[in-house]
């Protein structure tokens, strides 16, 4: 049985860039740049009868993030959950903000600020780790 | 307590995270894997979707295509904050994400394998070069210590103030320990500097 700390290999990369790419509807790029790896992405659960409807005419891959999301999860995580590169994600993400139906949370840009980031903030990380 | 300006009227913490860097082999995956609260979870993004822009992919599967993986973990510090760590290769293939790799990333931990110090090389370049605070571990493959930190330090040519922590990347108590010694790196520095705005 496969472990899984043993990576599994690019081989089918060329075959699956297909089914990507028609998901999004030929889309290579997200309009929104905002999307991060670890931008928490959480659905909203009281969404308009209209939103309802357009998320029934979505992707069934839109309809999935939507119901992974019922708790925050990063982008990355919801890319790893899905199987799907994290630029194709990000555009079915970005669908979903689009039409009201998921809300962010971005990280704080600490490195770019050229910051530290506050003690609070470290603290709890670093009690956090203590408890591990 | 609060971490941020919470004008996100959900209940969604806020994320950071540190990047495990390192060239290939020295343990990345595994310290990932003994820290985090799930197995490590694996995402992968189009090189040359990156790389080459955003103009065509049409017929994209004509070409011949890579992507590049990434493994991360996560470690749930409270209900308002939640930790990822993010396995980052040192190749410079990578390199066109680390942007988004070092968005909300508080610092890094570079991982030597002392047989191999020259294959880390190319993180600890990267981080000193963007001043991203980052603490070296020395993964001791089967406890071999055939260097000194000294000696170390000095093959590195590493900056005085960098800690450099011995660990195994597969102990959990020894990773987390190299993280604490981020934490605190990143404390100390906090607290010679002027507070800075984090935005
Ligand atoms: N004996 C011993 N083996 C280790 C230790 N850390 C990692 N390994 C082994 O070394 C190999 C490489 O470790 P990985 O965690 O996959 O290294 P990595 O940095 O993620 O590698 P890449 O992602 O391929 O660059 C694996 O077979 C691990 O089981 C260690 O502390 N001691
Ligand atoms: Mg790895």
């Amino acid at each position: 049985m496969k472990h899984w700390t043993e990576g599994f290999d690019d081989d089918d990369a060329d075959e699956s860039l297909v089914r990507p790419y028609t998901i999004t509807g030929g889309r290579t790029t997200s309009e929104r740049n905002d999307l991060t790896l670890i931008t928490l992405v959480t659905a909203i659960s009281e969404v308009s009868s209209e939103a309802e409807r357009r998320l029934r005419r979505m992707q069934p891959e839109h309809r999935t993030i939507f119901a992974l999301c019922k708790r925050p999860l990063a982008v990355a995580e919801v890319a790893s959950a899905l199987n799907l590169p994290v630029s194709v994600t990000k555009i079915l993400i970005g669908d979903l903000i689009e039409t009201g139906q998921m809300r962010t949370r971005p990280p704080l840009a600490f490195a770019q600020a050229g910051g530290i980031p506050d003690m609070t903030i470290l603290e709890a990380v670093r009690d956090g780790l203590r408890n591990l | 307590m609060d971490y941020a300006i919470s004008d996100h009227g959900d209940a969604a913490p806020l994320a950071v995270k540190i990047l495990i860097a390192g060239g290939f082999g020295v343990g990345k995956t595994t310290l990932v894997g003994a820290v985090s609260e799930v197995a490590p979870l694996r995402t992968e993004e189009y090189l040359t979707h990156a790389s080459v822009g955003v103009d065509d992919l049409e017929g994209v599967s004509g070409k011949s295509t890579t992507t590049v993986a990434l493994d991360f973990g996560r470690i749930t510090v409270n209900s308002q904050l939640v930790l990822y760590l993010f396995g980052t290769p040192g190749q410079e293939r990578f390199w066109f994400m680390w942007n988004d790799l070092v968005n909300g990333a508080l610092g890094a931990v570079v991982l030597v394998d002392t047989r191999r110090l020259d294959v880390s090389f190319a993180s600890i370049d990267f981080f000193e070069s963007r001043g991203i605070p980052f603490v070296v571990g020395v993964n001791c493959f089967h406890g071999v210590k055939d260097r000194t930190q000294e000696e170390i330090r000095r093959a590195l040519d590493l900056d005085p103030q960098v800690p450099l922590v011995l660990c195994d990347a597969r102990d959990r108590t020894a990773c987390r320990d190299v993280l604490l010694a981020l934490i605190d790196h990143l404390m100390a520095a906090r607290s010679h500097t002027a507070p800075h705005p984090v935005a």
